[in-house]
């Protein structure tokens, strides 16, 4: 198996503050990556570092072999993300930034994110300043996986979901890896994890420690959070 | 890039609508007040050219506002003037900012297109809405002259339209910086700008050891009453126009190309 996200010594300050330091990080074709960590540990940090939505200090980021600095506009084109937050233009219908996404990547996905919005039940009638954050979340999720990309990568993203919705979500993923691709789950939902990833690492205040295996036990996971507390 | 241009045009439409109507129909109704105040006019410009610094100031000195050339160069030069700059600032200081403030970067900059093609789409964006701006007041404008039935010289008008689009296209660059570099829609930085530039202009023309800096400011070339009474056009003011423009906008764009993303 190949490496779809190869991170190497990645550090990211934001002036004074601590970002990510010396963070290294390899997932794997098909992995479903679980990324831990307690709020603040840096794990947006390296996905939005990872997305060049960040200038890195340090290290270097490939992405299916690509470099996440040079080759930015043709590694987005293979990947669909999540964002913690599903912000959009809120006087737009919900087709409407569905198919602007679509637009903008030059694709017709009509097909693909009419089928996602059956299966998460999805209104495309409203507008976005009157959905919900679960909603919100939903247009999201279509967006990030109507292409049919190589890599997801999801930033927290079932918070808001109701649980029928979040069942669905990881049935969509399990579909997709199913069919090759890669994911990599920014989460803090350690059931997730233990469930769905293959593999899984946990992020301490800018420090990446990979786990031998992703079935951790929920003492040993709070720890972590514990730490954190105590340190910051 | 061609979808976000047009996402851009679409959002931006009313705007465009509502301030090209004002500003030209503002324009369009002082040109139509000409006849019923042209009796009136010839003891009113006399002693319109006759108050020193102020007559300086708005042309007055220069033009007679018992003409059309003249009354439209004091009146509507004005409102022109003011009203353009103002939406060039208003249109394009939130630009790019409204991304950041109103989150929406996050999912912009997920698809993909680059930064420089994001704030290109929304440059083109500003230019297309300047154009359109003057092109509805200018067609406006020109209504006015032909319901009138007067004769007006157009070359002198065209060159002043020309030129009040050029004095846009600069504070639309400056806004655009300032966008580019903000995570915040500053609307009254943008207005304010406007309306120093605007002020500053005018000190200058009634201080008289101001007269010599005028060039600096943006409405140094484009003022109606020198233009209608054929003076010579104020060549610095357009070369220092020209260097800001462009360096704004390639400041514009390496500046928003280094920034990171707000959380």
């Amino acid at each position: 198996m190949t490496n779809v996200i190869e991170i190497e010594h990645l550090t990211k300050s934001y002036g004074k503050a601590r970002g990510v330091i010396d963070v290294s990080l390899k997932v794997k074709e098909g992995d479903i990556f679980g990324f831990l960590g307690p709020n603040g540990a840096g794990k947006s940090t390296t996905i939005r570092s990872m997305l060049g939505f960040l200038k890195i200090n340090e290290g270097s980021i490939k992405i299916l072999g690509m470099d996440s600095i040079k080759d930015h506009e043709t590694i987005l084109k293979k990947v669909g993300y999540m964002p913690s937050e599903a912000w959009f233009y809120d006087s737009m219908r919900v087709s409407e930034v569905i198919k602007y996404a679509a637009d903008v990547r030059g694709l017709d996905c009509t097909e693909e994110a009419g089928k996602l919005c059956e299966r998460l039940k999805m209104d495309t009638h409203k507008r976005i300043k009157e959905l919900s954050l679960g909603n919100r979340k939903k247009v999201s999720i279509v967006c990030a996986m109507q292409h049919r990309p190589k890599i997801f990568i999801f930033d927290e993203p079932t918070s808001g979901l109701d649980p029928l919705m979040q069942r669905n979500f990881f049935e969509l993923i399990n579909e997709y890896v199913n069919e090759g691709a890669t994911c990599l789950l920014s989460t803090h939902v350690l059931s997730e994890v233990n469930r769905y990833c293959k593999n899984a690492a946990i992020m301490r205040e800018g420090r990446l420690t990979m786990l031998e295996s992703p079935g951790i036990d929920e003492d040993a996971f709070l720890k972590f959070y514990e730490d954190e507390e105590e340190n910051s | 890039m061609k979808t976000v241009y047009l996402r851009e045009l679409k959002l931006n439409l009313k705007s465009l609508i509502i301030w090209s109507l004002t500003v030209g129909g503002l324009g369009l109704s002082c040109i139509l007040m000409y006849t019923s105040m042209n009796s009136d006019m010839k003891d009113m410009a006399d002693m319109f050219s006759n108050m020193g610094a102020f007559s300086d100031a708005f042309g007055m000195s220069t033009l007679s506002i018992a003409s059309l050339e003249g009354f439209f160069a004091t009146e509507v030069g004005v409102v022109h003037g003011l009203g353009s700059g103002m939406f060039a600032a208003l249109c394009t200081i939130g630009i790019i900012s409204k991304e950041e403030e109103r989150h929406s970067g996050e999912f912009l900059l997920s698809l993909p297109i680059s930064r420089i093609r994001v704030a290109a789409a929304k440059g083109l964006c500003v230019l297309t809405m300047l154009v359109v701006f003057t092109a509805v007041c200018a067609v406006l404008y020109v209504t006015g002259f032909m319901i009138l039935n007067e004769e007006i010289s157009y070359a002198e008008f065209a060159d002043f339209m020309i030129k009040q689009f050029l004095m846009n296209l600069e504070i639309s660059a400056i806004c655009f910086l300032i966008s580019a570099l903000s995570d915040r829609i500053k609307t009254g930085a943008g207005l304010g700008l406007a309306m120093i530039f605007y002020v500053y202009d005018l000190i200058g023309r009634v201080v008289p050891d101001l007269k010599d800096y005028l060039f600096f400011g943006p409405y140094s070339y484009c003022n109606a009453s020198e233009i209608f009474s054929g003076e010579d056009p104020c060549i610095s003011g357009i070369v220092v126009s020209a260097i800001v423009t462009v360096a704004c906008i390639a400041a514009a764009f390496i500046g928003y190309n280094r920034r990171d993303l707000k959380s």
